[in-house]
């Protein structure tokens, strides 16, 4: 019975994976960088997006924190790299924008927020999970969505988002 | 003299707020992971007692090993007794344990441990780690950043060893004391930033202060700096470190700081 149980949370898991890469794709992410103001530190944030391979170019707005970075096709990526590298430059995330293709979230690992329906191929939306916002963003948001577990939860690998277009 | 302080000065290159990057203290925040950092640091400061100025170099390199913990090693040299002698090394770490992230602003603590060893002569009551004593410090930082501007205040508790097996500390001195600081910077150039390459224009001023455990003996200094970033990647500050009051024995108090500071960002590519 043990055994049996090994072997089937091996094929979840394996199935989920596979789920989340297939079509995990993102095509854009907009980070608005939190905690600097000076050129340099935006500099530590610029270079830590470009080491990723799957970064096409990276746009900066220095006087707003803001970067734009754009995908290479086929991407396996989800949002939580871009929270990672802010972090290892020594900053936070302020708010992170996404672009994605519309299948990428009908994906169990993205949970709609609102009830904001799209019909088009490339969706807008903005990542509201703790870490994805501001800490006062946080509180009132939290408070918001208080009814809502899986917000709750702060599971690192779900992604509860907000659809903007 | 030594150029005492140049002690103080060491600081930093850390990280990256460039209005924090003081001269003689260290911020709260730190180097960015997986990223190196160089400084040399070069003091020349004024004897008191004797003519001529001692000068210091202190080269420094530190490494940030994740977006929190930093370590840094320093070299001393100095030709306070005629050539250029290396006369110690030190070991620094930096841990961030709290950070409060806003737009344009934050609020971050740390706190901080250095060894250091030195084989030089002891000649003054202060006790100053980074170049003269060998000793160890541990200490707490808070900086605040708001915008264009910087505050940032430090406390440590710092001790004094003997300085190899040949200088003895001099018992009829305090061998620890407690340090404080409190310093401001503020970004004055560009008011409007069109590019990495652009020059960015930081002034400063920094109060560093020391009393004695054991006996009160104090000091007061200013250190009003001028900082230049380039390429928003490289550094060069001036400084000139005063003595405002002071009632302990000091050889050199005044003196000026000229620091070059460059970081190679994501030095492992597979992190």
């Amino acid at each position: 019975m043990k055994k049996l149980n090994k072997i089937h949370f091996t094929i979840a898991s394996i199935m989920l994976v596979f789920s989340i890469n297939s079509n995990a794709q993102i095509l854009k992410a907009e980070i608005k960088a939190a905690g600097l103001t000076c050129s340099m530190c935006s500099n530590a944030i610029n270079k830590q997006l470009k080491t990723m391979p799957e970064v096409a170019s990276v746009a900066t707005d220095l006087n707003a924190n803001t970067f734009i970075v754009t995908l290479i096709a086929g991407n396996n990526l989800s949002p939580k790299i871009f929270k990672e590298k802010v972090e290892k430059a020594g900053f936070s995330i302020g708010s992170l924008m996404v672009t994605t293709k519309r299948e990428t979230i009908a994906k169990n690992n993205y949970i709609l927020v609102n009830d904001k329906k799209t019909e088009a191929n490339e969706v807008k939306f903005q990542v509201v999970d703790q870490g994805y916002v501001t800490a006062k963003e946080y509180k009132k948001l939290s408070k918001l969505y208080k009814n809502m577990a899986t917000y709750l939860a702060n599971n690192d690998d779900d992604f509860h988002i907000k659809i903007t277009n | 003299m030594r150029a005492f302080f140049l002690c103080l000065a060491v600081v930093g290159f850390q990280n990256v707020f460039s209005q924090e990057l003081f001269v003689v203290t260290d911020p709260a925040s730190n180097i960015p992971a997986n990223s190196l950092a160089v400084n040399v640091m070069q003091l020349l400061f004024k004897e008191q007692v004797e003519t001529g100025y001692n000068y210091h170099l202190m080269p420094e390199v530190s490494y940030g090993l994740n977006r929190n913990l930093m370590f840094r090693a320093s070299a001393f040299v100095s030709n306070r007794n005629s050539s250029l002698v290396t006369e110690g090394g030190s070991f620094f770490s930096k841990y961030r344990f709290y950070s409060d992230d806003d737009v344009n602003s934050h609020f971050r603590l740390a706190a901080y441990g250095r060894y250091s060893f030195n084989n030089s002569d002891i000649h003054q009551e202060q006790i100053e780690i980074l170049g003269h004593n060998s000793g160890f410090e541990a200490g707490l930082i808070a900086t605040k950043l708001v915008k264009r501007v910087a505050v940032n205040a430090s406390v440590s508790f710092e001790k004094a060893l003997n300085n190899g097996s040949n200088y003895i500390f001099p018992e009829n001195y305090g061998n620890n004391a407690t340090n404080f600081s409190l310093s401001v910077g503020k970004l004055m150039y560009p008011k409007k930033y069109t590019s990495f390459k652009q020059t960015n224009i930081n002034i400063m001023i920094e109060f560093v202060g020391q009393t004695i455990n054991q006996n009160g003996k104090s000091f007061i200094d200013a250190v009003p700096a001028l900082q230049f970033i380039f390429n928003s990647q490289a550094r060069l500050d001036f400084a000139y470190r005063q003595q405002l009051i002071n009632s302990m024995l000091r050889t050199a108090p005044n003196g000026f700081y000229f620091n070059l500071y460059y970081t190679f960002f994501n030095i492992s590519k597979n992190k």
